[in-house]
């Protein structure tokens, strides 16, 4: 397999788990010193933090999926584009657009940036 | 183009944006160069992004692109870097920015900018009114 196909299927593998609220799919795709830093926030998380936030955060929402996925991939890593759709649990459909740039070593991802928009999150918290 | 001409065409980009120099900017957008923006969800043209840059650029007395990150692929990169900014009133503020670019025959073709609103208060050094620009198109 490619190194572009392999990095490909761990992006898809990872917001596949994410959006069925699989954990230990999620933590299938992560190294054990994976870490994550988001710029609204920008505190540095480690692996374990963004588990039990994925965890925390799965009945927040009736449903969120990752759609309109762009990937693009290169030697360590890859970058992807997408659209968050947040369900919340009044119907009201919120898009948030977002990017993602991942580090990857022997086939985990080892570091995660996330860009998103703040101003965009509804006051009630919905996205 | 390989991988070294995207990642030189890259610094190429944000040299100029850090030195005002709308002529270079003008030469490295394709023409058919299109500019979309996260915060707004819309794109812009070429000439509607060039046109908008010396009313920005008068907004603070320096803006520097720093701490790039570039990762180049087949047809474009990926950069992520902190942008700071200095104001008149000698205000620092700072935007942390990931910019995908497609680029083709040695110039960009498309730019999809991703940042954070919520940080455009810390950034100018007050209260947000009216309509805000970004890091790109000119962040007031």
């Amino acid at each position: 397999m490619s190194v572009d196909t392999e990095h490909r299927r761990l992006c898809h593998a990872l917001f596949d788990a994410i959006e069925q609220g699989d954990i230990d799919a999620v933590d299938d795709c992560y190294a054990a010193d994976m870490t994550m830093w988001v710029n609204v926030g920008r505190a540095e998380i480690t692996r374990e933090e963004n588990l039990a936030a994925l965890a925390r955060g799965r009945d927040l929402h009736r449903r969120r999926t990752y759609n309109d996925r762009i990937i693009d991939t290169f030697d360590d890593g890859f970058v992807v584009q997408y659209t968050v759709h947040v369900v919340a649990h009044d119907g009201t459909t919120v898009p948030l657009p977002a990017c993602l740039v991942a580090e990857v070593r022997d086939a985990k991802i080892t570091k995660l940036f996330e860009y998103l928009d703040s101003g965009k999150f509804s006051p009630r918290g919905r996205a | 183009m390989n991988q070294y001409e995207i990642r030189e065409l890259c610094e190429a980009f944000f040299d100029a944006y850090e030195n005002r120099r709308v002529d270079i900017l003008d030469r490295l957008y394709a023409d058919d160069c299109v500019i979309w923006h996260n915060v707004f969800g819309r794109e812009t043209t070429r000439d509607e992004n060039l046109a908008a840059l010396p009313d920005g650029y008068r907004g603070q007395r320096r803006r520097t692109y720093n701490d790039r990150i570039i990762n180049t692929f087949d047809d474009g990169f990926v950069i992520q870097y902190s942008l700071n900014g200095v104001q008149h009133n000698g205000h620092r503020g700072a935007l942390w920015v990931c910019i995908v670019g497609r680029c083709r025959d040695g110039r960009i073709t498309r730019i999809d900018e991703y940042m954070d609103s919520g940080k455009f208060a810390a950034w100018s050094g007050r209260p947000i009114q009216g309509d805000w620009r970004t890091a790109t198109g000119g962040a007031k």
